[in-house]
């Protein structure tokens, strides 16, 4: 058997029988139908246990008979908890912090390789400051 | 939406609004930007969820579960407000490198799949004059950094395919994160093809041992299958199941309390590893009882036959030979 931790049953002659048959069943599984997978946004709100009942029944059924799906959210959740051990921080600019339209600009041309004007579709005002929430704010 | 459900969905939303702006003044967003969001959202995954008409209480409790600062921090950046970039790459961008440095094989990897998701978070198609950022399809159901990790997730999967033109899906997720440590974990069991099945008496009992139970275990609830599903395939540990269920909204959860009497005595209850050891359990149970009623009811054996069958099956287990035709018996 495959995973045993911590299983400590009267019958694991039965168990391992089900393993076997649960992992050469899922060997058929195909996942030729993509368009019928979950979408982005269903994987983080079930990995994260944030859906209602309702809205899960539908979502639960398909993850037990779709292996594409389930390993997906398997992994996801393998990744959850690698990531909630520690903590991530939000980054702490050592200087100011450059423009996000910067940002952007520069990993687009890492993309494509040049400064793709075309695709920059929110012409930004050249400042050298990043937007000060707490000075909008008091202007209003 | 009737006029009473699209009533509460204003009211809600506008409470929620008022809330999401008075948190982030500066990123721009409509009420109508906000609302239209929110009701593309309610349409797709609850009221077209289920053929049950939705209840305002369905509703409330829906929208409850909304992130919604996240969802409005999504808004305005897709509509590229300079602000909400500015704080959307503050708070995540460190949390994305790790993520894909975590599941990537090399740093190039990683730092090129950050790249790719910024430009598609931003977005580098146009249409009809629009810039379509993939913040768009962002619906607040979970949290930014979890979706971002699946966003990360599938886009590594996506550059492996890209370089990898003759690779399935199956193993193309089994080539990115900890997957690629159980690429064969959907493999068939070798060998075993060289073992008769030694006279017609012993042929009956391995087939009914492989209808039985392929019927008991479609016969389970599908909460009870991906459980087992979860644990026999994909090998997820105890820990990493009760981490699923840890919210005390999670569905899956949700289900199994639903069948337990303890549910009553604490609901809210942290759930241990014990605990999904104890669903794990009664899931072997429930299989193992309709196993045997299918043997004894179906196939008319006795227990005497039914611990053959198991004896039988067992011996096979090194093998794999019981299971070689199970496409075809299943």
């Amino acid at each position: 058997m495959g995973n045993t931790e911590n299983i400590n049953l009267s019958d694991a002659r039965f168990q391992g029988l089900l393993e076997r048959f649960l992992r050469v069943r899922s060997a058929g599984d195909k996942a030729s139908d993509a368009d019928r997978h979950l979408d982005e946004d269903s994987f983080a709100a079930f990995v994260e246990g944030n859906m209602t009942m309702r809205e899960a029944t539908p979502v639960i059924k398909h993850l037990a008979d779709c292996g594409f799906c389930r390993h997906k959210t398997a992994e996801l959740v393998k990744l959850d908890l690698a990531f909630a051990e520690t903590e991530i921080p939000a980054s702490i600019p050592q200087t100011a912090p450059a423009r996000a339209a910067d940002v952007i600009e520069g990993i687009l041309s890492r993309l494509f390789g040049s400064g793709d004007a075309a695709v920059m579709a929110h012409e930004e005002k050249p400042s050298d400051e990043p937007p000060a929430a707490d000075e909008e704010k008091e202007k209003k | 939406m009737n006029d009473v459900l699209q009533q509460a969905f204003d009211l809600v939303t506008s409470e929620l609004f008022e809330r999401c702006r008075e948190n982030a003044p500066n990123f721009g967003v409509t009420i109508e930007r906000f609302r239209a969001s929110l009701e593309r959202t309610v349409r797709k995954y609850l009221i077209d969820a289920s053929d049950e008409p939705t209840a305002e209480a369905d509703l409330r409790e829906f929208i409850e579960t909304i992130q919604a600062d996240d969802l409005f921090l999504a808004l305005a950046c897709a509509d590229g407000n300079e602000r909400a970039w500015w704080e959307f790459d503050h708070n995540n961008r460190s949390y994305m490198e790790r993520v894909a440095r975590h599941l990537a094989k090399t740093e190039a990897d990683a730092e090129e799949v950050v790249d790719w998701v910024y430009g598609e978070l931003y977005g580098t198609r146009v249409v009809d004059g629009e810039r379509v950022s993939k913040f768009a399809t962002y619906s607040g159901r979970g949290s930014m950094r979890g979706w971002l990790r699946t966003v990360i997730w599938h886009s590594l999967v996506d550059m492996h395919r890209a370089s990898h033109d003759e690779v399935s899906l199956d193993e193309m997720t089994e080539n990115v994160g900890e997957g690629a440590a159980h690429a064969n974990f959907a493999a068939a069991p070798a060998g075993g093809e060289d073992l008769m099945i030694e006279g017609i008496t012993r042929d009956r009992y391995r087939k009914a041992t492989v209808t039985s139970l392929s019927n008991a275990f479609a016969s389970l609830e599908a909460h009870e299958r991906l459980l087992l599903m979860y644990y026999h395939v994909d090998n997820l540990k105890l820990r990493e199941i009760s981490r699923l269920v840890e919210n005390e909204a999670s569905p899956l959860r949700g289900w199994f309390q639903r069948r337990s009497q303890s549910r009553e005595k604490d609901p809210n209850a942290r759930i241990h590893e014990s605990t999904v050891m104890r669903w794990l359990e009664k899931s072997y149970a429930r299989v193992l009882q309709l196993f045997r009623d299918e043997l004894k009811g179906v196939h008319g054996l006795s227990d005497a036959e039914i611990e053959t069958c198991m004896g039988l099956a067992t011996q096979d287990l090194a093998g794999g030979d019981i299971y070689r035709n199970l496409t075809e018996n299943a």
